[in-house]
């Protein structure tokens, strides 16, 4: 068992932090502040960040990518994890993995583009009906001659007022339940497509929220996205992985950078004639949050490894996107905590951690709907989980 | 033309030092080491001098313990062409000093032929801004040192320096020794591409005895202190009180 970082890995996570330190964290204040990013400094960080080579990591190299393994894509996702999800976007990209799955003209149209940071893409699955109920989606594609027709609608889609394409969800047999739901590639501006209003959130500043309405959408086969009525299969082939980065290695980054802060503020904030880091009752705080950060850690590195070594730790996926995304939660709180009225103040960025943090338990799949899958593993007989010399 | 540039393993410098128990020095195990900055300097000057077309090959050299080799790397990921190893020291702790360095790197650069030698103008570790003047007087070299701004032009450059009082603007022979001072050039973060590439640039493992220099330590190390603790300081309500304490404190 090895758990020596390379020098390539370090180097890699320097540049990366560097460039988040030098170009994206002066930026993130203002964006809190107006929830706007404008579009001339979206364009200036993307073009800095891609001439270093830190736009698609995750992409593999032949699709114009980084080329990352799954291990060097969470050691990079953590990082990101220090500043906000939309400097991540437009710096790093969001280029999903599903578009792996494009095909023939789909791979030029829809695919490439994305990796070279010339379209961005969104990923429309919510719906009011259908959160983390993915298969309960009511937006319907039905074949009509050699054409697809779209209604519906989503909501809650990040990034929908900048994206140039959404990989929608639909379903195109609904006798079939959740095998009959298949994955669009829909581009702005396709007639009928109708972009609705952005919903305010509680953190988050500055990404879009949108709802997305379908009406009478003339689509193609070529907007076909994989098999017809295998969407929500490819989904869960592919997605896990996404929501490793972007929710656990996020959240484990997120809280590493709350804690140095935290730690920062108890060394130098003095009452009582002394650095508060010496009341045992903070001490106690913040050996919890380093004890709960280096564990999330290295379970995140067992799955990332798990992925590279080919296996589909999907259970294991749930129990870090739980993990991350609750100590991330326990670890922000306790820095409200001791940074105490500071804390709840918008002059330091704590209070914005705290907030941005919330979601994390929410989206890509409730803290409950990953407890759930977890639970069915284990009874399944997935010892494996919390078990390596088997049962 | 070709460029060398000697780079050092120190400690970082965000880390917080601490002394070892017994004064002998700092402790350097278990601790972050990065290339010294003057020397990250160095290499991006160099690589900035390539990318002008004044320069043909940018060869790095580290004079140390075999973990130098990490720091060759960064090097060649910011974009230098290959590496020079001399491994000098098996414990981490061992410091090489100045005149076995300045030696070993005269033979260098006997062998590799630069037109210049850019270096950082003292590592961060001991401070002790001697390697570079040492390393002209050797080769009987022109030297500009504190470098803010580097101008190659044939076979001259022209050199402005940071002195005190200001400014001075020399003009050298080369080849020269020209040591990097911080407001030479920003250097650049090494990117995704370029850190995979610098795993197949080659670097050669030398050791001392290859260039017959004798490495042993010349000086000794009495003691290791940390610097004071810092007193606190108070805040005064007007400049009336601030001038009565002054003046209660002595100093004025």
């Amino acid at each position: 068992m090895d758990f020596e970082i390379t020098h390539e890995q370090r180097m890699l996570v320097e540049t990366v932090r560097g460039f988040i330190k030098d170009e994206l964290a002066p930026l993130e204040q203002e964006i809190e502040e107006t929830g706007q990013l404008p579009d001339e400094i979206a364009r200036s960080i993307f073009e800095k960040s891609r001439a270093l080579g830190l736009y698609g990591m995750n992409i593999p190299e032949e699709f114009g990518g980084g080329g990352l393994s799954a291990l060097e894509t969470m050691m990079v996702e953590e990082q990101f994890g220090h500043t906000t999800d939309i400097l991540i976007r437009r710096a790093f990209g969001n280029v999903y993995e599903v578009l792996l799955s494009c095909e023939g003209p789909q791979v030029e149209r829809w695919l490439l583009p994305s990796v070279r940071g010339d379209r961005v893409c969104s990923i429309a699955f919510t719906e009011p009906g259908a959160g983390s109920d993915a298969a309960g989606i009511r937006t319907r594609a039905e074949r009509k001659g050699d054409k697809w027709v779209l209604n519906g609608m989503k909501h809650y889609i990040s990034d929908g007022a900048f994206a140039d394409f959404f990989v929608v969800t639909a379903v195109t047999d609904p006798a079939k339940g959740h095998r009959g739901i298949s994955m669009f590639l829909l581009d702005k501006g396709t007639p009928g497509f109708n972009i609705g209003r952005d919903q305010p959130m509680m953190g988050l500043r500055g990404t879009s929220h949108l709802d997305l309405h379908f009406d009478d959408v003339e689509l193609t086969d070529e907007n076909l996205l994989g098999t017809e009525g295998e969407g929500l299969k490819l989904a869960l082939s592919v997605l896990g992985r996404v929501r490793l980065a972007q929710v656990a290695a996020r959240s484990i980054g997120k809280a590493t950078k709350v804690l140095q802060m935290t730690l920062d503020y108890a060394r130098e904030r003095v009452q009582f004639g002394q650095p508060i880091g010496e009341f045992q009752m903070v001490q106690q705080m913040l050996a919890d949050s380093a004890m709960e950060i280096s564990a999330a850690r290295s379970a995140l590195w067992q799955c990332a490894w798990e992925i590279d070594a080919g296996l589909d730790p999907r259970a294991r996926i749930s129990v870090l996107k739980v993990q991350g995304s609750e100590t991330l939660g326990r670890v922000v709180d306790r820095a409200v905590q001791i940074f105490g009225g500071m804390g709840y103040s918008k002059d330091l960025p704590i209070e914005r951690y705290y907030r941005d943090a919330r979601i994390y338990r929410i989206f890509d799949g409730a803290s409950e709907i990953h407890r759930g899958v977890i639970a069915k593993s284990l009874l399944k007989g997935g010892a494996q989980l919390f078990d390596p010399w088997g049962a | 033309m070709k460029v060398l540039v000697p780079v050092k393993r120190v400690i970082d410098y965000n880390v917080k030092v601490r002394v070892k128990a017994d004064g002998s020095g700092v402790d350097l195990a278990n601790v972050k080491m990065s290339m010294n900055p003057f020397d990250e300097i160095a290499v991006e000057e160099a690589i900035r001098l390539k990318e002008a077309g004044k320069v043909e090959e940018i060869v790095l050299v580290s004079i140390g313990v075999k973990q130098a080799q990490e720091t060759i790397r960064t090097g060649l990921a910011m974009g230098a062409d290959r590496g020079i190893l001399v491994v000098a020291a098996e414990d981490v702790q061992q410091d090489i000093e100045p005149l076995a360095v300045a030696k070993i790197l005269a033979k260098v650069v006997e062998e590799e032929q630069p037109g210049l030698v850019i270096m950082g103008k003292q590592a961060i570790d001991n401070d002790m801004n001697a390697t570079g003047q040492m390393l002209a007087a050797l080769m009987g070299w022109a030297q500009a040192t504190f470098a803010s701004k580097l101008d190659v032009d044939g076979d001259s450059a022209t050199v402005t320096r940071e002195v005190d009082g200001g400014l001075q603007t020399i003009r050298v022979n080369l080849p020269a020794v020209v040591t990097a001072d911080l407001r030479l050039n920003e250097p650049r973060y090494a990117s995704l591409p370029n850190i995979m590439k610098a795993k197949k640039k080659p670097i050669d493992e030398k050791t001392p005895a290859d260039y017959g220099v004798d490495v042993s330590p010349r000086l000794e190390v009495v003691k290791t202190t940390e610097p004071p603790v810092r007193k606190a300081g108070e805040i005064v309500g007007s400049v009336d009180e601030l001038v009565t304490k002054l003046k209660d404190a002595g100093v004025i």
